[in-house]
């Protein structure tokens, strides 16, 4: 499944077998994408979360 | 039972755990946090039974899990584990409490006390966080100069718990690794030393530490499993060190990551630690 990527327009290749909550990466600009909806073979991405003060083990 | 496993941020653990539950018969369903709105304080109807509790995110971690147990639900590991192993002065009192080996540690509650707290631990002494992980922002301090420049810059911190107070542990020489159990319940699932990459003290794996798999012995095995219990029990991430003069016990983690453990073991750790979360449902 391909899409663009909004922060550089690489074209984002998003493996098949992803599932919802999945994280991609821009291989051009490391841009980090969730995968919020995946519906007859199209994906749709949103930008992931930044790493949080909180965050860990 | 169905079983719930809930996240933030979809990681290599949490894929390894709904598949391992799947292989064994478990029926589990991975639930994005992010997207649950509950009416306090009924039950999420897309929820099952028993939730194992994976948010990375430790504030929305804490609520969820308040809400779950709130509602009746069963969560691994409980709110009262999560907020004892979030805050390293929770842990290192419930380890000390406990007679588990731990560092020595000291409390200031002001810029200004902390200076005499490190007089009296001595230096070096390792500066930590209360709440944060990966060795985020643990530093060794080595003199009073660097101490006074680090309160400068603990002072523009926007978190008031890390702005004015301090957690001085005592800097402990041991090798350039040290020790990671991962406990299910009364097991030990796995344990590996976790080598610091060169240039590096911290030997945590998010700082590319590697993982190598050893056999721990009698003492460290019950020193594992009483830290692990000393904070509440559950699916725990325990470290340690291994200075001369002994093991010592330094962090619990809540809600541990296994993905470098599992390159260095043959055990499959997600299949058992889904084998404990049956064992509890079953409970």
């Amino acid at each position: 499944m391909n899409t663009s990527c909004t922060e550089c327009g690489a074209t984002l290749a998003v493996p098949n077998d992803a599932i919802v909550g999945e994280l991609v990466s821009c291989k051009d600009c490391s841009q980090e994408y969730e995968v919020a909806e995946i519906s007859n073979g199209s994906v749709l991405l949103k930008p992931a979360e930044q790493v949080g003060e909180d965050w860990g083990e | 039972m169905k079983v719930s496993i809930t996240f933030d941020r979809l990681r290599w653990e949490e894929k390894a755990l709904s598949e391992a539950a799947e292989a064994a018969g478990v029926e589990a369903t991975l639930v994005d946090s992010k997207g649950l709105i509950f009416e306090v304080p009924k039950k999420h109807p897309d929820l099952g039974d028993v939730v194992l509790q994976r948010c990375i995110s430790h504030y929305r971690s804490s609520i969820l899990t308040l809400m779950l147990e709130g509602a009746g639900l069963k969560v691994i590991n409980s709110h009262d584990v999560a907020e004892t192993c979030s805050n390293k002065l929770a842990t290192t009192i419930a380890l000390a409490n406990a007679k588990v080996p731990t560092p020595r540690t000291f409390l200031a509650l002001t810029s200004e006390a902390v200076e005499e707290a490190a007089d009296r631990l001595g230096y070096p002494f390792v500066l930590k966080p209360f709440t944060g992980s990966w060795g985020r922002m643990v530093t060794v301090v080595r003199d009073r100069s660097t101490l006074q420049s680090l309160i400068e810059y603990k002072e523009e911190l926007a978190n008031p718990q890390e702005q004015h107070m301090y957690y001085l542990q005592e800097f402990v020489r041991r090798p350039p690794r040290d020790i990671r159990a991962i406990v299910a319940g009364d097991s030990i699932i796995a344990c590996v030393h976790r080598i610091a990459p060169p240039g590096e003290w911290r030997t945590n794996v998010a700082r590319g530490a590697v993982s190598k798999a050893f056999k721990p012995d009698a003492e460290l095995k019950e020193i594992i499993l009483k830290a692990a219990e000393a904070v509440g029990g559950g699916i725990l991430g325990v470290d340690a060190m291994e200075p001369e003069s002994g093991y010592l016990v330094h962090e619990v983690n809540n809600t541990v990551e296994f993905k470098g453990a599992q390159s260095a073991v043959d055990t499959d750790i997600p299949a058992q630690l889904i084998k404990y979360v049956s064992q509890v449902a079953r409970r």
